[in-house]
């Protein structure tokens, strides 16, 4: 491990807890430093299988297209089981190279390849073979016009070319999704407890009561049925291809004890998948290959594990009991499946990758919490998850503690350890309030206790549930500040697009700050600004719904979750039990401080004219320094507990969240969130100046955060202010991101205090909450020194990340967020 | 009309979790009748407002001369050239006469960058309650409180003591951090609604703490056993200060005097002298000689603390 890591450690040295992190086996030191060290490099087998199907079966449309696609990969993409390996499977022939899935999006990387960039980006770099280029480059071109964005983009509403580029909604009017629909979870519990076999077996008699009577609807039926029964045997297939390379392995294995253990994953590979899972070494692999498969037919992007401890405790306490694993044993293989999971990557264009650096893969776990009948649902593998996590240090698997009244003190204490070590993991979620909202869109009360959370902080129902938290593809993100600039300037960006121009008439012609005669005329234009673009934006997602429900369903997905072989829908066309679509809003800090500096400026103590507050704004500032440090130093800001702006983070969340739980899909109502990632930095990128003081370009503000530096009055007056937003309205997830120095956390009442914070926040009515326990100072050396910083796990907005991966904005921006000394 | 009583308070902080138990809010009187070189808030010694200036936020002469313009005693002029330490520019700094200078407040008015800014404002019991309750549900679920420090509290009797009763009567956990240098009069008075003292101990020998901190000790020692007999509890605080206390022989009088409060002593904090304060004098432009040496070693710490355990004192380090 690096120098920080040490440092962090030798500085929690003096900390006394029951909760104790042991070392961990060699192999597993030995794996994680090639995990550390090794350059992610760009794999292109998975490309080659895909373009030779698609251009041999342009017969093939719809569900069994991509069917027999998955079944045609796990037939021949390479095995790799690497040297040290007992939890095996991957999408690429080699060691932390990402696979490519043209099926999605594939001009961005046509381009970012014929440029050469991709080795040499700032951030998240790949290798890649010069012959596999060649080959991506001779043949790509065929998906231009064959990938989904480029399907959903022939079918853009004609009057969104005039609305685009208005800096509220991330989309654009072309090229606009590059990222797959991502952000679920699997029934994980019918893989494992049930198999695939069984699955099949279930679909096939389907088939069977349809077969020759196709009346109606039942077309579709049947071939979803079809569909399941073929990647059924795909997945089958795999793992027996495993099991088979073990096997040989273990044929010219000359270490005995080696010999043994490939032996044992030949056994476990041959029978799971198949059958019914019998020990916690099976389940852990089946856990992880259906995983591999999910990711395999629909891209990882936010592809979440949901309740690993709740899938894996009865099996360890079984094991345990039988004596067929001791628990040193048990935590190995947790350290080895956590991982294969980390080395997990994929490929972003490098302008997403500005929104989400670092490597990262978003396959969220859900810890604790109750089980479906109320109870607490803690048991040793709770606590083998933060193990892991912490002894490791490693930043991902993202892992969410679920907490509740009942939550052992114990766990609390485990995850304050963990979060010391591994900075923002786990991230705590607050039952309380994410139950109620669950139930208020509309899960019963034993799915909702059964919740997880996806991608980042999005709570859904654990595998029966489609909520498409991401909003289908990325497009989720909402940027209020955006819509409030538009509704001052008279439905127009301030901000001039790429080529220095001015955009036209985007948005509704709301008029001028400086022709509104009264406070409330700010409010209203606002407001119908901000539905007016809720409305687009859902507009776009359903558009990009209408299309990918016919491309890329995901009949994989849809053989465990709940509804599916039911309906005989898969989850892109209702086929799940429980639906809906999120929605996350961001700046809710910028907005909340420009209206009450609106308000406080030139309505109420009229230090300002309107026009002088507008034109400094629109000048972005330029020679009103001394009007922008004034608004800085003197005017009101969200985040010091002061009803006068905190009532607009209410008021502007409010428009916000209604007018997005009020909106429909297809399947089902829509669900709003307040969360970023770091799409912040993103959108401030694209934002002119507001009237809170900040310059254009800068970044918003970050989840529900007060904007940076403006929150002077501590974390319990940050947290009051937080709380004046209802949060229980966005049931797709709130982050408020907190940053202690790690003297924070030197003792035992140290540690208590933070707990204690964690639960009045969650009292007050609080959803989420996270840390980062690092000094600004230490930040800034691993800024000049990124050697000496390698393992610096920090928490950027909905994922860790190494500090030293991370673009310089993003760095500075963490830097920036005001610390909480103690 | 009687005048409502009002105290003087220079800062007020939330998520304070040092000073007593639990998430506590400190409010911070001003005014102390001792001058310890050591002090890390030379802005709390004073009674009265002060005008406080921080060069770090300042635009410079060049740019601003709005204090220069407001001041109607011709107590602000331009001062040296020298970098601003946050964006690394040569400006011209202001010079402010302090003999002069009043502390009106009129330039600290009109400075819209906040580096001028007066320090020390005026609360009513009930304002101040109002603020400090706002934290309440913070310090119910951790077993927090308000803690009163300063300065030093008891040199503003009379307002902290009707606020301390007003805090219990609220149902609120309340310490009061002093030097003991008071009246036992006044502590007598504030003993009933107080439910800590966290108490400083300096040094023994109380010809040494005259000359440091411009007072004796015996007062301060009388007042310790006074609380501890009429059935207060205190949390000792021992400042760890280098070549002044810091010997073995120093730290355990003290320790031996902490034994002979008995039960009333919760527990003993050192609390390692640091030098994050000393930037601090800058901005009130005293030119006193402040310590200014390197902080105890861990070690050294670590030595006093344990030498203190061997007396069967419980010992924690701040």
């Amino acid at each position: 491990m690096g120098q920080t890591s040490n440092t962090l450690a030798a500085e929690n040295s003096n900390v006394e807890t029951k909760y104790v992190l042991s070392p961990v086996t060699d192999r597993v030191a030995k794996i994680r430093e090639k995990y550390r060290t090794a350059r992610p490099s760009i794999c292109i087998a998975r490309y080659k299988i895909v373009t030779e199907f698609y251009r041999e079966n342009p017969q093939l449309q719809g569900i069994l297209k991509r069917a027999e696609n998955f079944r045609n990969i796990c037939e021949k993409l390479p095995v790799l089981i690497n040297e040290d390996e007992v939890i095996v499977g991957w999408q690429a022939t080699q060691y932390r190279a990402c696979a490519l899935y043209p099926e999605i999006s594939f001009g961005w990387f046509l381009d970012e390849l014929a440029a050469g960039s991709i080795p040499k980006r700032d951030v998240d770099p790949y290798d890649i073979d010069e012959k596999d280029a060649g080959y991506i480059l001779e043949t790509g071109d065929f998906w231009r016009k064959e990938c989904l964005s480029a399907k959903v983009d022939a079918y853009i509403p004609l009057g969104y070319f005039d609305a685009a580029g208005s800096g509220v909604t991330y989309f654009s009017s072309k090229n606009t999704c590059t990222s797959p629909v991502g952000h679920f979870v699997a029934n994980f519990d019918k893989a494992i407890h049930k198999g695939f076999a069984a699955i099949k077996a279930e679909a096939k008699s389907k088939m069977d009561e349809l077969e020759g009577v196709l009346f109606g609807d039942s077309v579709a039926e049947y071939n979803f049925y079809r569909a399941v029964t073929i990647v059924c045997d795909g997945m089958i297939t795999l793992s027996k291809r495993y099991a088979a390379e073990c096997a040989r392995l273990a044929a010219k294995e000359t270490d005995p004890e080696r010999k043994k253990e490939l032996e044992k994953m030949a056994d476990c590979l041959s029978w799971i998948m198949e059958n019914p899972c019998r020990t916690f070494q099976d389940a852990l692999q089946c856990m992880f290959l259906y995983q591999i498969g999910l990711c395999l037919d629909g891209q990882q992007h936010g592809i979440s594990f949901g309740r690993v401890d709740q899938y894996l405790g009865s099996y360890y306490e079984a094991d345990i009991a039988a004596g067929r694993i001791t628990h040193e044993k048990a935590q190995e293989l947790l350290d080895l499946f956590y991982l294969k999971v980390a080395e997990m990557n994929k490929i972003w264009p490098y302008f997403a990758t500005l929104s989400g650096p670092g490597y990262t893969s978003g396959q969220l776990m859900t810890i604790g919490g109750v089980t479906k009948d109320g109870k607490d649902a803690t048991n040793a593998v709770s606590f083998m998850m933060l193990q892991s996590a912490g002894r490791l240090v490693l930043h991902d698997p993202p892992q969410s503690l679920r907490i509740h009244k009942g939550t052992p003190r114990e766990l609390w204490e485990a995850a304050i350890e963990t979060t010391q070590i591994a900075g923002g993991v786990p991230t705590f979620e607050n039952d309380d309030v994410i139950i109620p909202a669950l139930m208020d869109r509309g899960l019963p009360i034993e799915s909702a206790r059964n919740y997880c959370l996806i991608g980042c902080v999005e709570p859904q129902g654990c595998g029966d549930e489609w909520a498409c938290p991401g909003g289908n593809g990325t497009e989720s993100f909402f940027n209020l500040l955006g819509a409030f600039l538009l509704a001052i300037n008279n439905g127009t960006n301030p901000m001039p697009g790429p080529d220095g121009k001015l955009g036209g008439q985007v948005g509704l012609p709301t008029g001028y700050l400086y022709e509104m005669g009264t406070f409330d005329e700010v409010l209203e234009a606002t407001k119908k600004q901000m539905e007016y673009f809720v409305n687009w934006h859902v507009s776009l997602v359903n558009t990009w719904e209408y299309i990918a429900s016919r491309h890329m369903q995901l009949p994989l997905l849809s053989a465990t979750v709940d509804g599916c072989l039911e309906s005989g829908k898969d989850v892109m066309n209702g086929g799940a039990k429980y639906n809906s679509t999120g929605n996350a809003g961001i700046a809710i800090g910028n907005i909340a401080d420009s209206l009450a500096v609106v308000k406080y400026m030139i309505y109420d103590r009229k230090l300002v004219s309107a026009r002088e507050l507008y034109d400094a704004i629109i000048s972005n500032w330029e020679g009103r320094e001394e009007l922008r440090q004034f608004i800085l130093n003197e005017a009101p800001h969200y985040g010091n507990d002061s009803e006068y702006t905190d009532r607009f983070a209410k008021w502007a969340s409010d428009v916000y969240g209604d007018a997005v739980n009020a909106a429909t899909g297809p399947r089902s109502r829509y669900a709003a969130g307040l969360y970023p990632v770091t799409a912040h930095v993103l959108f401030g990128m694209m934002t002119a100046a507001s009237p809170d003081g900040r310059k254009a370009g800068e970044p918003l503000s970050d989840g529900i955060s007060p904007v940076q530096q403006m929150d002077k009055k501590g974390p319990t007056a940050t947290l009051k202010s937080v709380s004046s937003i209802d949060q229980r309205k966005f049931s797709n997830g709130t982050l408020l991101n907190m940053k202690f120095h790690p003297t924070a956390l030197r003792n035992e009442t140290g540690k208590s205090k933070l707990i204690a914070l964690i639960q009045t926040y969650f009292a007050l009515g609080g959803m989420e909450m996270q840390f980062n326990i690092v000094s600004g100072k230490v930040l800034r050396q691993a800024q000049e020194k990124p050697g000496e910083y390698r393992d610096l796990v920090v928490r950027i907005a909905g994922f860790s990340a190494y500090f030293v991966e991370l673009y310089k904005a993003s760095q500075d921006d963490i830097i920036k967020r005001t610390e909480l000394n103690l | 009309m009687q005048k409502e009583i009002t105290g003087k308070v220079y800062d007020i902080q939330g998520f304070s979790v040092q000073d007593g138990p639990g998430i506590r809010t400190t409010v911070f009187m001003k005014g102390c009748p001792m001058r310890c070189p050591w002090c890390h808030s030379p802005e709390s010694q004073e009674f009265h407002t002060q005008l406080l200036w921080m060069s770090m936020k300042c635009a410079g002469l060049d740019l601003c001369t709005k204090c220069l313009d407001a001041c109607a005693k011709g107590a602000i002029s331009p001062g040296r050239i020298k970098e601003n330490a946050a964006t690394q520019e040569a400006v011209r700094h202001i010079h402010i006469d302090r003999a002069t200078c009043d502390n009106c407040g009129d330039c600290a008015e009109v400075c819209y960058r906040n580096a001028l800014y007066m320090c020390g404002t005026d609360y009513t019991v009930e304002d101040l309650l109002d603020r400090v309750l706002k934290d309440k549900p913070f310090y119910e679920q951790s077993g927090g409180g308000v803690t009163i420090s300063g300065g030093e509290p008891l040199s503003q009797p009379e307002f902290v003591l009707r606020l301390l009763e007003r805090l219990k009567e609220c149902g609120v956990h309340t310490a009061v951090d002093t030097t003991g240098y008071a009246k036992y009069d006044i502590v007598k008075m504030i003993l009933p609604h107080t439910d800590l003292f966290l108490y400083d101990l300096k040094h023994m020998d109380s010809r040494r703490h005259k000359i440091m901190t411009g007072v004796p000790n015996e007062l301060i020692l009388e007042n310790a056993q006074k609380i501890a007999e009429d059935g207060g509890k205190i949390q000792i605080r021992i400042p760890i200060i280098p070549d002044f206390n810091d010997s073995a022989g120093s730290i355990r009088e003290t320790g031996a005097f902490c034994q002979s409060l008995g039960e009333a002593v919760t527990v003993i904090q050192l609390l390692p002298y640091h030098n994050l304060g000393v930037m601090k004098y800058e901005r009130i432009d005293d030119s006193r000689l402040v310590l200014e040496t390197a902080p105890p070693s861990d070690g050294k710490i670590n030595s006093l603390k344990a030498l203190l355990e061997n007396m069967g004192l419980p010992v924690t380090v701040h």
